[in-house]
């Protein structure tokens, strides 16, 4: 049940063939790596389309935090020796990255930054969400857990650093 | 070549001399002065206030597996982007308080006080 909550928490609406369980160590392993290459990818996406300074100095921060998670997060399951596992969260989420990107190629000027921003306000909603309900409470590992909770006040920073961007960018449109 | 031998009695007596003295200057040096430490881990500064005195230097080190800043707000010191595992040091010349955030992540906030 606690997955199914989390893959409708990611707001992708899939929710068939998730097991009852929480999610496992390597599989929690494989929703971290995924989750931030997902907001990687629509980092660089962004550096290279937007004109708007704040847009892409927000971009490069969620570009350089998440990068630094994922190789704190490979190393850790590397000396652990847990090899991610891929599962249908992770696998959702990387459909619904490929989604964002898809939608946001085909955007310019302010309603690419609107659309950017937004996804990435509701992004990182999601995912504190996820981290408190599914993640750290499922993780087994003590260093695992350890991790996600280090790095759980990075994703309120970006939250709160989106929203306020969000607020800029609607005075003035 | 007789010279030459002679004047190894003095080379060594040099070489002893500056064994023997070399540590008490760097005592001397180095102890007026403190070091303090604040560890930045989790996007928080750690503690989130100190106190030192004109003269100590704060060592802050980034625990994060992504960079920080410590820049003053009224920007009397900046470190700029201090890497993962890296650290920078600061000495405090003036008294004051002088509140600063890291420009990368603006919900982190520190104080530094200089007595």
């Amino acid at each position: 049940m606690k997955l199914i909550g989390f893959v409708m928490a990611m707001g992708l609406g899939v929710a068939a063939a998730v097991p009852a369980a929480g999610p496992t160590d390597p599989q929690i392993a494989a929703i971290v790596v995924t989750a931030n290459q997902v907001d990687i990818d629509a980092g660089k996406l962004t550096i290279a389309t937007t004109h708007t300074q704040d847009v892409r100095e927000f971009a490069q921060r969620m570009i350089t935090d998440h990068t630094g998670v994922n190789k704190s997060a490979v190393d850790l399951v590397t000396k652990l020796k847990v090899t991610p596992q891929d599962n249908p969260t992770s696998q959702s989420l990387k459909a619904g990255g490929e989604e964002n990107l898809k939608n946001l190629k085909t955007l310019k000027g302010a309603a690419f930054d609107k659309a950017y921003i937004d996804h990435e306000v509701a992004y990182h909603e999601q995912v504190l969400d996820a981290l408190d309900k599914v993640l750290i409470p499922n993780a087994s590992n003590a260093e695992l857990k350890a991790l996600l909770v280090q790095v759980r006040p990075a994703f309120v920073a970006h939250l709160e650093h989106a929203k306020k961007i969000q607020t800029a960018l609607a005075a003035k449109s | 070549m007789l010279k030459t031998n002679a004047a190894w009695p003095y080379i060594l007596l040099a070489a002893v001399s500056t064994m023997r003295f070399a540590p008490a200057l760097a005592d001397t040096a180095a102890q007026p002065e403190h070091t303090h430490q604040v560890v930045i881990e989790a996007v928080r500064f750690e503690p989130l206030d100190l106190t030192v005195k004109v003269g100590d230097t704060v060592v802050w080190i980034n625990h994060d597996p992504f960079p920080h800043t410590v820049t003053a707000v009224g920007k009397q010191f900046d470190s700029h982007e201090i890497a993962s595992g890296r650290s920078w040091k600061y000495t405090a010349r003036k008294a004051g308080v002088f509140a600063y955030t890291c420009t990368l992540h603006a919900n982190m906030l520190g104080t530094l006080r200089v007595d």
